[in-house]
């Protein structure tokens, strides 16, 4: 079953276009990872897919809703509810709610959103907070985490929607490196459990092991594309050599 | 009697009070320089200057002292008096102007050598200073509605509002009727306005008031005449020699037909100044004096608290119009983010005394707010204004990746701004709020401009009373003190707690 379906995706920001012409398909199940060097449009990608940046051209299906170019917060704001509520996403900095503690980041939107009864959302978040590893600080605010468990955090709020797919941005560029690894840990758990996923990062050891597919974005254009052994072994273009750190002639 | 005559009101009004405290401060400084002036009883000084320093108010309007608009001078009846009076001592008339409520005070300080501005001889004000003898007979006309029926005086009155100027020989009149619900006022013409709109049922003040200001109002109509009494010159009881002097002048005057002249010249002669020429000067009667008692804390006290209502509901009406003016400003459509944006500058960039003006006597034909309303409401919209600066301020400080986070959780654009947005933007703003209030509390004065006695208004009344601005102005600022303080407590220790945010 397909889940998203990108095709001919054009996003263009002042006077140039930051994505061209994207085409991608992800599968139930399927984790994808998403490589490429700065600007290279990773994360306009990823915004795309729940319009929280909008396209100029081309068209999105993600878990059974269709996206238009052209769609406005105000006006579209029924039909991009019922996109999010369906596609989970974790942001580089985090964004958790600094007023809220930890469970009440986690329960606020199965409260308010899906109108889950407060003892069946507050079970949810406890087990959510459990599986990523901090049953212990539900009632802790944000501000007493560290960047990794705030992380965790927010991506136990994102599964707290039952995402049918969980786009992560870079989920670990913001983080001391020595807290790189218990996040990572988290997400590999939900590829383990067979989440479908769509992961922009750098971390490229991490996207080797966990990656179903590869896709290398260079300049808003797919570049190169295969599965993850394909790309990291048998890099094909100078662009995914180059990012992989590899010479011309090696 | 008539602390501030205007028909241009807010622009004279803010002048007055600007030029009171330029005034206060250069009569510091002139104080602390040369100390009392004069030391013999006045009259060598006075002569060895060459001129007659007499105080007035020139806000006092038509026909007292006012500015003659047309030649850019002083012109008036007064101003006539004073001029003949110089002339028959040999000096030149040089005219001090000074705020109508403090020109006995400033009499006292030794700013002019007399004070002579329709100023009403009373056993409070005979406590304190000398008078000449009078040069005007005056009466206190009652004006209601023409509609009004079976008002003859003031026992026909119980229990309904009577309009009169602070520190006036009427509202002594009025003070010795018990029932009658006493409304003060700060200029001539506002009191007939009210008249008019209903707000009070009749209005008690001078002849020479009523005749200029009240009755050529087609609607109203005088109901009769209550009391009676003059105006006379003041001078500083330590000064015999100058009482002796400026009476002697004023007694030839009279002898003369010069003041007769004079009257007849402005239309103020009457019989009754028939009786003025018979008068000796008044001296001080120590027998009227007043200080302030231990019977004025309850008034102080109610005082104070019409302030922290007055206070509390603008408060209230200032943090709801904020909040939506601040949300409208940052999220709504151009049209209505443009109209919000001129509220703001609008109630910003216009003095808060105007806008009670306007809300309470312009806006009367079409709506006619009573005063207490008229000062909530007023203070409320113009805090509106500033509170949504501060709440805009907070709005801009939560990051886009909140209200991001939110969207991509399914929240809607509203449940976002009510649940994420405002409780981290409030969390920012409440400092600012606390501090707001306490500025409002001390603003709050102002509403005694439209009739309202809150602790300010409560004081200048007192201080009238009693003769003496520094015990009710230290209880006033005692009262003042103890409200804001434990207000500013809280703003600081809420700075500390809330301004590291948890973010």
């Amino acid at each position: 079953m397909t889940v998203v379906s990108v095709r001919d995706l054009w996003t263009r920001r002042g006077d140039s276009d930051v994505l061209r012409s994207i085409d991608l398909e992800v599968q139930a199940g399927e984790i994808v990872a998403v490589i490429g060097a700065s600007g290279s449009g990773k994360t306009t990608l990823l915004r795309a897919l729940n319009y929280l940046t909008p396209f100029t051209a081309g068209e999105v299906e993600i878990a059974g809703h269709r996206l238009r170019p052209g769609m406005s917060e105000r006006l579209d704001s029924a039909a991009l509810r019922s996109v999010r509520t369906r596609v989970g996403m974790v942001f580089q900095s985090f964004n958790l709610f600094p007023h809220l503690t930890a469970l009440e980041n986690v329960i606020e939107a199965p409260l308010r959103v899906l109108g889950l009864e407060r003892a069946v959302a507050m079970e949810r978040g406890q087990t959510l907070l459990a599986r990523v590893g901090l049953g212990e600080h539900a009632r802790a605010y944000p501000d007493r985490l560290s960047g990794g468990q705030q992380q965790r955090v927010a991506i136990a709020r994102a599964l707290a929607m039952e995402p049918v797919v969980m786009l992560f941005d870079e989920p670990t560029s913001a983080l001391d490196p020595r807290l790189v690894g218990e996040v990572l840990a988290v997400v590999g758990d939900l590829a383990t459990a067979g989440q479908t996923m769509v992961i922009v990062t750098h971390e490229m050891w991490f996207a080797r092991r966990v990656a179903h597919r590869v896709v290398v974005l260079a300049e808003g254009r797919i570049v190169e594309r295969g599965t993850a052994e394909e790309v990291f072994e048998r890099p094909l273009t100078t662009e995914t050599r180059a990012l992989l750190g590899r010479g011309e002639g090696r | 009697m008539w602390p501030g005559r205007r028909r241009e009101v807010p622009k004279l009004l803010l002048k007055r009070r600007a030029l009171v405290w330029a005034r206060s401060i250069a009569l510091l400084a002139l104080v602390a320089a040369c100390g009392r002036v004069g030391g013999d009883d006045g009259v060598a000084a006075m002569r060895a200057r060459g001129t007659l320093r007499w105080g007035g108010d020139v806000q006092g309007g038509e026909p007292y002292v006012f500015q003659d608009p047309a030649r850019d001078r002083l012109t008036g009846f007064e101003v006539e008096i004073a001029d003949a009076l110089a002339r028959r001592l040999g000096v030149r008339a040089e005219f001090v102007q000074n705020d109508w409520q403090t020109l006995i005070p400033s009499l006292e300080r030794g700013d002019f050598d007399v004070a002579l501005n329709g100023i009403e001889v009373t056993p409070a004000r005979r406590a304190r200073v000398a008078f000449t003898r009078p040069y005007y007979a005056f009466s206190e006309t009652l004006v209601v509605p023409r509609s009004t029926s079976g008002v003859h005086g003031l026992t026909d009155l119980h229990g309904r509002r009577v309009g009169t100027l602070e520190g006036s020989l009427a509202l002594d009149l009025l003070r010795a009727e018990p029932g009658i619900d006493v409304v003060l006022y700060e200029g001539v013409e506002e009191p007939y306005l009210d008249l008019e709109r209903g707000r009070i049922a009749a209005v008690l003040l001078d002849n020479i008031i009523a005749a200029r200001y009240g009755l050529p109002r087609p609607t109203l109509r005088a109901a009769g005449t209550v009391g009676d009494g003059v105006y006379a010159i003041a001078v500083r009881p330590d000064r015999p020699g100058v009482l002796t002097a400026v009476d002697g002048a004023l007694a030839a005057m009279i002898a003369d037909g010069e003041l007769r002249g004079i009257l007849e010249r402005w239309k103020l002669w009457d019989d009754r100044q028939g009786t003025v020429a018979a008068s000796a000067p008044i001296p001080v009667d120590a027998a009227g004096r007043a200080g302030l008692t231990l019977a004025h804390l309850p008034l102080f006290l109610r005082g104070a608290a019409f302030t922290v209502v007055i206070s509390l509901l603008a408060m209230a009406i200032a943090i709801v119009g904020g909040l939506v003016l601040s949300v409208i400003r940052r999220y709504a459509g151009p049209v209505s983010r443009g109209a919000a944006g001129l509220y703001v500058e609008v109630f910003r960039g216009t003095p808060v005394l105007l806008q009670l003006y306007v809300l309470y006597y312009g806006l009367a034909p079409i709506l006619t707010l009573d005063a207490f309303t008229a000062a909530v409401v007023g203070l409320g919209l113009n805090y509106a204004a500033y509170e949504s600066e501060l709440y805009r301020a907070g709005l801009e400080a939560v990051p886009v990746g909140q209200t991001e986070a939110a969207l991509a959780l399914g929240m809607s654009r509203w449940l976002t701004l009510r649940r994420i947005v405002l409780p981290q933007a409030l969390r920012v703003a409440v400092p600012g709020v606390a501090n707001d209030f306490i500025a409002l509390l001390k603003d709050s004065s102002l509403v005694s401009v439209i009739t309202v006695v809150e602790l300010t208004k409560q004081m200048t009344i007192t201080a009238v009373d009693v003769r003496g601005w520094l015990g009710p102005g230290i209880l006033c600022a005692a009262l003042y003190l103890a409200l804001s303080y434990p207000l500013s407590r809280l703003a600081r220790h809420l700075e500390r707690r809330l301004a590291p945010a948890r973010a």
